[in-house]
């Protein structure tokens, strides 16, 4: 790796985690919405305690208003790309204009999508420009270490969400062997003992998703 | 070149301009807001050799300006000779008393300068302001033209104009020819300074390294580079797109948290360039302005090429005089103020305004400067589809390394407002390429 300061070292990580949780979070957000229309229009409720953030909401449309967009509600989705693009924007030097350019093209059209009845192909637009921008990282992005920590950010953030959602083992096992392989070709400092812990609960039949949430927050050694 | 095929996709140019997220940062109520630097089309057209005469003026007023502050900080020549009154440097916000007596790397001190000029009806081009120690802008125009050629590639093929792009490389070149040794630096003060975009573009297309005043380390008279497993990594160049004061509070301002402290220790002894060197702004203070064409006559025996706008001195009995005189046509400047801040034409003020700022002037006369009102020559802009005429400006870009290079292009500005002459972007000015013939 060029030299980096630890600052930096540090938005790369978290570039990858937002940018992660925005693309994820808009999937789930699309499945819930789709049963709102006309299936369970509480279903917003169980989205919260999936995803352990605090039902803050009213009703459905509230939901729908605030989850994807409110700027002041720390959980949208709106909130969470901002962070993406407050880390994005400092890195430039780091992973170069263009890449930035598809987390700048998520804000506008995440904004757009605010003001939409039709929520889901605004957010469509969203996750189109977030898989371009992984897609270009790894195109453009010359230095290894730099596209493997961003990685590293987004497999550590992918990982806690679908611990979070209890999703099914297979996805935990990918998840988890997507991680292992990469981390080691990091300069990250991170927590061997848990490593080694967590993928050995992936070899496990009966996934314990509480432990690998705690072992994934604890991973990362600053 | 009414038919500018350009001008027809406005709309991409800006989509593309937005995409690229080509900003500029405004504190409004406390608040940081990130605003898209609005982009007229029209490009401001110089032909060849009206370039070649600005290229010659800006050279010599910026090596006059060169020799200047080598003087004042070490020999002081111009005032013993009284070209200059001692006051009007002492006096000055911008002279800085630790840099007397200091040399920096290869005596250049003015490595980037941006001199703001208009062009009167008459066609005459005029000096109006002399920008020496982070005038910013030069990244605009040169990303906008990379987004025009993309945009409409046949309007580039129809007109000849000099590619305005390896401003990156001659800045690199300026940072380089300065360096004491050691890697390139790129220094902010962060996200949230009005012209961040341009300094992490820069570091970008220059490959310098950007960093924060919290990033580098002076250790046993050297600065480093502090990268994230601790390793030091030495600096020989700095260009630092943070103002004199706020640069090393063991010097300078020793509030300030964005600096390094003990940089200018380094830079004292040689071990670091700094670009822009500090204490250039006893040069462009808009009282010293005043005796820029003196400097020309003094340092390098030639006749100023380029004119300033006419400018009295209410510090001279004389000029003092004629300002009260004809106030009413006369544009007055606060010379500690900058971004168009601190101007006031005289005709619009009311009669008590006028009354209060001519005690102020009698008061202070050292503060102020009066100008000629130039009558600018207007370019259009589009507004709501139609073409209108609007002030503007044109900011030239001056590199020095071992000789000064005038960039072929610049940042136009213009106003917005039909009824001002105010550019500057923290008031709402829009900006444009600026095209030079090549032909």
């Amino acid at each position: 790796m060029g030299i980096i300061s630890v600052e930096n070292l540090d938005r790369l990580f978290w570039l990858g985690r937002y940018s992660e949780r925005v693309y994820t979070s808009a999937r789930l957000f699309a499945d819930s919405f789709d049963r709102m229309i006309d299936v369970d229009m509480e279903n917003y409720a169980a989205f919260c305690r999936q995803l352990d953030i605090p039902n803050i909401y009213s009703s459905r449309e509230d939901f729908c208003d605030r989850y994807i967009s409110d700027e002041n509600d720390p959980n949208s989705i709106y909130s969470n790309l901002m962070r993406a693009y407050d880390n994005a924007i400092v890195l430039r030097n780091e992973i170069g204009s263009e890449p930035i350019t598809y987390i700048q093209l998520s804000v506008y059209d995440m904004k757009k999508s605010k003001v939409s009845r039709a929520p889901l192909v605004g957010l469509q637009k969203v996750e189109d420009n977030i898989l371009a921008f992984w897609g270009i990282v790894d195109d453009m992005i010359e230095d290894e270490n730099i596209r493997n920590v961003i990685k590293i950010g987004k497999r550590i953030e992918r990982l806690d969400l679908y611990g979070r959602l209890q999703m099914n083992r297979e996805s935990i096992v990918r998840e988890v062997h997507r991680l292992v392989g990469r981390i080691a070709r990091t300069n990250l400092h991170y927590d061997e003992k848990n490593l080694e812990e967590l993928k050995k609960l992936a070899e496990e039949e009966q996934i314990d998703y509480d432990r690998i949430v705690a072992l994934v927050d604890t991973l990362r050694k600053d | 070149m009414q038919n500018i095929e350009l001008t027809k996709r406005a709309e991409t140019v800006n989509e593309l301009l937005a995409r690229y997220g080509v900003k500029f940062g405004i504190y409004k109520n406390n608040e940081f807001k990130e605003q898209l630097f609005p982009f007229d089309t029209i490009p401001r057209i110089i032909r060849k050799d009206e370039f070649a005469y600005l290229e010659r003026g800006l050279k010599q007023r910026v090596m006059a300006l060169n020799c200047f502050i080598r003087d004042i900080y070490g020999e002081k020549k111009i005032i013993r000779d009284k070209i200059v009154p001692e006051e009007f440097v002492y006096i000055s916000s911008g002279y800085l008393a630790p840099c007397d007596g200091v040399l920096p790397p290869r005596g250049v001190y003015t490595h980037i300068a941006g001199i703001d000029l208009v062009q009167g009806r008459n066609d005459e081009w005029y000096v109006l302001e002399d920008n020496l120690r982070v005038p910013s802008g030069a990244s605009y125009p040169m990303i906008a033209r990379e987004i025009c050629r993309r945009s409409s590639p046949v309007t580039f093929e129809t007109y000849h104009v000099e590619d305005n792009r390896y401003y990156a490389k001659l800045l690199r070149r300026t940072m380089d020819y300065v360096n004491t040794g050691g890697h390139t630096v790129i220094l902010t003060p962060g996200r949230y300074n009005a012209a961040y975009f341009e300094h992490s573009y820069f570091a970008e297309k220059t490959g310098a390294h950007l960093a924060t005043g919290s990033e580098l380390m002076v250790e046993d008279d050297y600065l480093y580079f502090v990268d994230y497993s601790g390793r030091r990594e030495k600096v020989g160049a700095v260009y630092r797109r943070i103002s004199d004061e706020y640069l090393d509070p063991m010097t300078f301002n020793e509030e300030s948290v964005i600096g390094i402290p003990h940089i200018y220790d380094v830079y004292r002894k040689g071990h670091v360039a700094l670009l822009n060197a500090p204490g250039n702004g006893v040069a462009d203070d808009k009282g010293i302005y005043y005796f820029v064409p003196k400097m020309v006559r003094y340092y390098l025996g030639e006749e100023p090429i380029l004119q300033n706008a006419p400018t009295y001195l209410p510090y001279y009995e004389e000029d003092m005089r004629y300002v009260l005189e004809h106030f009413d046509d006369l544009v007055l400047k606060d010379v500690a103020e900058a971004g168009g801040y601190g101007v006031v034409f005289a005709d619009r003020m009311t009669a008590r305004q006028k009354a209060d700022f001519i005690a102020l002037l009698k008061r202070e006369p050292r503060r102020f400067i009066a100008q000629e009102v130039i009558d600018f020559k207007d370019i259009d802009i589009v507004e709501n589809a139609k073409r209108v005429p609007r002030k503007a400006d044109l900011r030239a870009f001056v590199l020095m390394a071992d000789e000064p290079i005038v960039w072929k292009s610049g940042l136009t500005r213009f106003s917005r407002d039909p009824d001002s002459f105010i550019v500057n972007s923290s008031q709402g000015g829009g900006f444009k390429d600026t095209w030079v013939l090549s032909q």
